[in-house]
């Protein structure tokens, strides 16, 4: 099965911390331009991180504007992942328990998550630590306001793709 | 209102760091975000700072005025006024540097409204206080 942005959604979530946490915004960024290959026991990704969109910003003092959610992609580029290239190659996939090596930035690291078919419909989420790909996680206001080094990466096909 | 004290120490002569501190031109810049806009007086300037809150950024416009100055004691105070760029809030603080040899103390007494103090005075403190600790490293270096 090859799944890509039109008939699933790969995001990424970030939690917002420090101080003046309450300046910032938990974001949720949708990955515009991937694609990925997933057979009965190999899964591969590939993913630009320069085509990330902020499709929902809450918990913020001020709502974000259009120009500013468009400003945080242009962070991404420009101060967090200056390489595009994300990878993600399963070594084992058994009932839906997936385990691989995610490249990011060039940093190899192995994962491992779930990625159920419930009802036919495949959705998984993975729990990746920006400093364990050598990632300086965000921070601004003289380092008061961070994004939290977890981030969350979700994966949900739109339909029955489990082939 | 918000007092916050911190020391700075840069290994200088007390009398380099006495100009330094009193030319505008020199010391403004040295708030992340700030510039002069306009160099009015020997002890007056137009200035702006713009706070980078990520993707959000405030900018405040206003004035930066060398109100005392005791050479004797080395002591100034530099009088900031500002507005929200398009908001309703505004920023002053007084600023009084006592030099010693080698460095300083500064004291800062700040009011800040508007949308920058919506997020609690706590959150203004602790900002303010990471401004300022910016500012005294960036002093070492002047």
């Amino acid at each position: 099965v090859r799944l890509g942005p039109d008939n699933a959604t790969l995001s990424v979530k970030t939690k917002k911390g420090g101080v003046a946490s309450k300046a910032g915004h938990d974001l949720t960024m949708e990955v515009t331009s991937w694609e990925a290959t997933l057979d009965d026991d190999s899964i591969v990704l590939t993913a630009d991180a320069h085509s990330f969109r902020v499709v929902e910003a809450t918990g913020g003092a001020f709502d974000l504007g259009d120009e500013e959610k468009a400003a945080i992609p242009q962070t991404v580029r420009e101060e967090v992942l200056t390489d595009p290239r994300i990878e993600f190659r399963s070594t084992s996939v058994q009932d839906g328990a997936v385990r691989g090596d995610l490249t990011i930035g060039g940093t190899t690291r192995p994962v491992a998550f779930d990625l159920p078919a419930a009802g036919g419909r495949l959705a998984g989420h993975a729990v990746v630590k920006q400093t364990d790909f050598g990632m300086k996680p965000y921070t601004a206001l003289f380092g008061t306001l961070k994004v939290a080094d977890e981030v969350e990466v979700l994966f949900e096909a739109k339909g029955d793709a489990s082939g | 209102v918000v007092e916050l004290d911190h020391s700075f120490s840069n290994g200088k002569p007390t009398d380099y760091n006495w100009e330094a501190i009193l030319d505008l031109d020199r010391i403004v810049p040295c708030v992340e975000g700030g510039r002069v806009v306009e160099r009015t007086s020997p002890t007056e300037a137009k200035a702006e700072i713009k706070v980078k809150m990520g993707a959000m950024s405030m900018t405040f416009n206003g004035t930066v005025d060398v109100v005392e100055q005791d050479e004797d004691a080395h002591r100034a105070m530099l009088k900031v006024k500002s507005r929200e760029k398009g908001g309703q809030g505004y920023a002053n603080a007084d600023v009084t540097f006592s030099l010693d040899d080698g460095g300083g103390k500064i004291h800062t007494a700040a009011q800040i409204s508007g949308k920058a103090a919506s997020m609690g005075e706590g959150v203004v403190q602790n900002v303010l206080d990471a401004l300022i600790k910016d500012f005294t490293t960036k002093l070492e270096a002047i």
